[in-house]
């Protein structure tokens, strides 16, 4: 039985909200743009409901599912799609876990079927689990262990939380990902792979009425599983800073910084992510003129709010230029901060920060699967598809009282945790630098 | 490989070629006064627009020993004009909630921007002011010339960058794909600030230019900022294309170059040589053959290297395109101590797909593939413009993606295994591992049969 349970508005058009009886989500957005169809399934397990010792299994899950079913061979489910012409993708993060394909609008019968199939049918054999923790465990060296801003976030989420799960990485321990045995994954499977786990998200050119019929007729028989009662504990409060140094083979200086932040839900979130831009939002935000162009501090600068159903982290990475220091970076940045506790931004800081937000907002827009996976986002993590345009609303009326309330609240020294990458001595000294020359693009 | 602007066939849906039977909006074109053209893709669903200045020309046109010249120029339009100041540009730019970047390879050019539509017109006259009234301060210079090599350096903690600038220097050594668009350290100290007004000089002139406008515009009113935009250049006619053909004779027999970096736990392997040209008669044929061989999830290398095997979590073939003939490789980046056997496999791989080619089976798979995913290579305004940009600047045949769902339907099996045959060679080889010498090299060296030339090169520092 499929049950009408609303609509929402979503910019200039409205997302239909559907339900089945077995608990399954339905959002749909018509959009007529060009005759394809994304389509995106979304499973509120990730990293945090896993237990330690089991770390890295949301995210195994993102690649056994494009294994074996009970009526399907292995390898069969991506010939099917890449002869409809598909494009398909996965992501797992802390909260969450997606499936994505985008199909021309004719293909869209067979998406269904094949989602529908993997959320209960999946076959977790001795074979396909060993080859995909190979993969992953490959994945992980190039994520991971091989990149020092890998290594480095890493290591600040396990500095600091202390208690809850966001602790432990969502790619998992090494040793724990080559644990895993097909009992640990076929419990997890049905756990947490059922229809009232999920909520599918349509986003194209379809028919409304067949839609919903052909999703009923794929999804209307599984059976809900019992989802349990989120375990994770709250994280304490910092009350003190913590700091790491380590090293790596590289030629200079790096510090990724982390604070507490608030919950993505949090009225506070929307005013960290404004004063985020005021303080590094481009080439004209305060810090980045201060120690990119104008210092000549850091070659690379970035900071960004967590958007976590829980509270996250407020980060700051960091790249020293060649002969500069991470003294030299925070000699600079923590006085910013202090700043910002202290002066309101200015009138024109703030114009820009709501610009660039927006200009944002509508750039993820710009696709079909853009829209989807807005949607299927905020619907998982907040529980409102359309809470992309809320927050739009909510900058637009945001002061500068607010940011400075956020950084009073945020940005403080005991809730601060610093890790600190210094040069292993493998790499060319700091302080001669070698020709060298590359194609990468350079930041303009 | 790793020229930013480097197309790529048969593999990435996002530059793939195709279109013919499409009756979606199309893109519209005209020609501007000075010789330079315009291209209109229209969509009003989201209010946006976006605007690309591509110019007909690139690094190439860098003097030898002042490589790094046409980037700096391109850099440094956003570092000062006649009327701001660097500071002034950033700050309007996030006032209109307007983005900007440049992107400079071997044979062409472009400056993208994109603005929330109630700000275009402001948007445009800043463009337009940037683009015809640089002012090349000299400290916003030397600034640049410092971030710049601070960002190359930087550039060495990424193994997959090293990789592909190891393979372009010696895939294309002798030939001006080889040269850096973004210099070195030496080249770029050799760069004066009348190199860099000379480089503007060179690109910034009417006949060099096609413009595009994707987004919430109406066409007349993009025709009439294109002519604003394009109307502020010194008039010139396009500049003419100097890069030849690269030829075989310039990377004969197999050679390994090891990239040597410490405490490496996994390596980065490209695996390859010479490729396609879009001008080759065989252009399509090779790039269908190649998507059977490394172009999809299901290809061939995908599945024996991850699926069986789990080695690496990619593992892809790719034919890169510009005017002229560009690279074709293999890239996989496995486990140190999977690396030999993996280099090994790949080598026996193509072997197999050289000499034996591809079955009517497979032919058959890929061309669904590729001809049902068209709708994706076509669906916003944005990538419509860009194929239409493609084709003016890099000389494209007309057909080129309008013709091409045509010619992939007629590609037959034995036309895609002469391509094969008659392009991609299995001996004049280049393998380019980064890894860890002392642990790696000898069991790299050994596992590559007939190899007639090998070298280490240290990560930091040129050969």
């Amino acid at each position: 039985m499929v049950h009408y349970l609303g609509q929402h508005p979503f910019g200039p058009s409205k997302v239909i909200r559907y339900g089945l009886s077995n608990g399954l989500t339905i959002l749909l957005l018509l959009d007529k743009s060009a005759p394809v169809v994304s389509y995106f399934t979304w499973f509120k397990v990730g990293s945090r409901h896993e237990k330690p010792g089991k770390t890295g299994l949301a995210h195994l899950f993102e690649h056994l599912m494009f294994n074996e079913t009970s009526s399907l061979k292995a390898g069969e489910f991506d010939k099917k799609l890449e002869e409809s012409g598909a494009e398909s993708n996965a992501a797992t993060w802390f909260d969450w876990t997606y499936y994505h394909e985008s199909v021309p609008k004719d293909r869209l019968a067979l998406v269904i079927k094949l989602e529908s199939d993997r959320m209960h049918n999946l076959v977790l054999r001795d074979a396909q689990v060993t080859s995909e923790k190979e993969v992953v465990a490959n994945e992980r060296r190039f994520r991971v262990d091989d990149d020092v801003e890998g290594a480095a976030g890493e290591l600040l989420y396990k500095m600091a939380f202390t208690k809850h799960p966001y602790q432990w990485p969502t790619i998992g321990w090494m040793e724990d990902i080559q644990a895993f045995t097909p009992e640990d994954c076929e419990a997890f499977y049905k756990t947490y792979y059922a229809p009232n786990n999920a909520v599918v998200v349509v986003v194209g050119d379809f028919n409304e009425k067949k839609i919903l019929q052909m999703m009923r007729d794929a999804y209307g028989d599984l059976p809900a599983s019992i989802i349990p009662a989120d375990d994770a504990y709250p994280e304490p409060p910092q009350t003190e800073p913590r700091t790491i140094e380590i090293k790596k083979p590289t030629a200079t200086e790096k510090l990724l910084v982390g604070y507490h932040g608030p919950a993505l839900g949090d009225a506070d979130h929307a005013a960290l992510t404004l004063l985020n831009e005021v303080l590094f939002g481009g080439r004209a935000s305060r810090i980045y003129r201060s120690l990119v162009i104008e210092g000549e501090i850091c070659t690379d600068l970035r900071a960004w709010a967590s958007t976590f159903a829980d509270g996250g982290l407020y980060e700051v990475y960091a790249t020293a230029r060649t002969g500069k220091t991470i003294a030299d970076i925070e000699a600079v940045l923590y006085p910013e901060f202090a700043r910002v506790r202290e002066e309101v931004v200015t009138a024109d800081e703030l114009v820009r920060a709501k610009a660039r937000l927006e200009l944002g907002l509508l750039q993820s827009l710009e696709t079909m699967g853009g829209k989807a996976e807005q949607i299927g986002f905020y619907e998982t993590v907040l529980g409102d598809p359309s809470a992309a345009f809320q927050r739009l609303e909510v900058y637009r009326r945001m002061t500068a009282g607010d940011l400075r309330k956020a950084a009073r609240r945020y940005l403080v020294e005991n809730a601060r945790t610093t890790i600190r990458v210094l040069p292993d001595g493998a790499a060319t000294e700091p302080d001669k630098p070698e020709e060298t020359d590359s194609d990468e693009e350079a930041a303009q | 490989m790793s020229e930013p602007n480097v197309k790529e066939a048969g593999v990435s849906k996002a530059t793939r070629a195709t279109a013919g039977a499409s009756k979606q909006a199309s893109v519209a074109r005209f020609e501007l006064a000075g010789g330079g053209s315009v291209h209109i893709s229209e969509s009003h669903d989201v209010p946006l627009v976006s605007i690309t200045i591509a110019f007909r020309s690139g690094s190439a046109s860098d003097p030898a020993g002042k490589e790094g010249a046409s980037k700096l120029a391109f850099r440094m339009l956003r570092r000062g004009s006649r009327t701001h100041t660097a500071n002034d540009i950033e700050d309007e730019l996030d006032r209109l909630g307007a983005e900007l970047s440049t992107d400079v390879s071997t044979s062409s050019s472009a400056i993208h921007g994109q603005v929330i539509e109630r700000n275009l017109g402001a948007f445009v006259n800043l463009l337009a002011t940037l683009i015809a009234e640089p002012a090349f301060p000299i400290d916003e210079l030397e600034r640049l010339r410092r971030e710049t090599l601070a960002e190359l350096i930087e550039a060495r903690d990424s193994d997959r960058s090293l990789a592909q600038q190891a393979f372009r220097r010696a895939v294309f050594a002798g030939h001006p794909y080889a040269r850096s668009t973004t210099g070195s350290s030496k080249t770029l100290a050799n760069i004066t600030e009348d190199d860099v007004r000379a480089a503007y000089k060179t690109h910034f002139v009417q006949g060099n230019v096609a413009l595009g406008f994707s987004g919430d515009i109406e066409t007349s009113r993009a025709r009439d900022l294109a002519e604003r935009l394009a109307g502020g250049l010194a008039k010139g006619a396009r500049v003419p294309d100097t890069v030849g053909e690269p030829t075989r004779a310039l990377a004969k027999g197999r050679r390994l170059v090891f990239v040597d970096k410490p405490e490496r736990t996994q390596t980065q392997i490209l695996i390859g040589g010479l490729g396609t040209a879009p001008h080759d008669p065989d252009h399509v044929p090779l790039s269908v053959a190649n998507a059977v061989f490394g172009g999809s999830f299901t290809s061939r290398l995908m599945r024996e290297v991850r699926s069986k095997r789990g080695w690496s979590y990619g593992a892809y073939a790719r034919l890169s395109v510009d005017k002229q003939r560009q690279a074709f490789s293999m890239w996989t980046f496995p486990a140190a101590t999977d690396a030999p056997a993996c280099i090994a496999l790949e080598l026996e791989l193509l072997e197999t797909f050289v000499t034996k080619g591809v079955t009517a089976k497979e032919l058959s798979f890929v061309q669904k593939f590729l001809s049902r995913s068209y709708a994706f290579d076509i669906d916003t305004a944005s990538k419509r413009l860009h194929q239409a940009l493609d084709v003016d600047v890099l000389g494209l045949a007309p057909d080129y993606y309008d013709g091409y769902l045509d010619h992939l339907a007629k590609v037959t099996v034995d036309q895609a295994n002469a391509a094969v045959t008659a392009r991609l060679s299995t001996e004049d080889l280049l393998v380019v591992v980064v890894g860890t010498a002392s642990e790696l090299e000898e069991k790299v060296r050994t596992s590559i049969p007939r190899l007639d030339e090998h070298k280490v090169v240290p990560f930091d520092r040129e050969e």
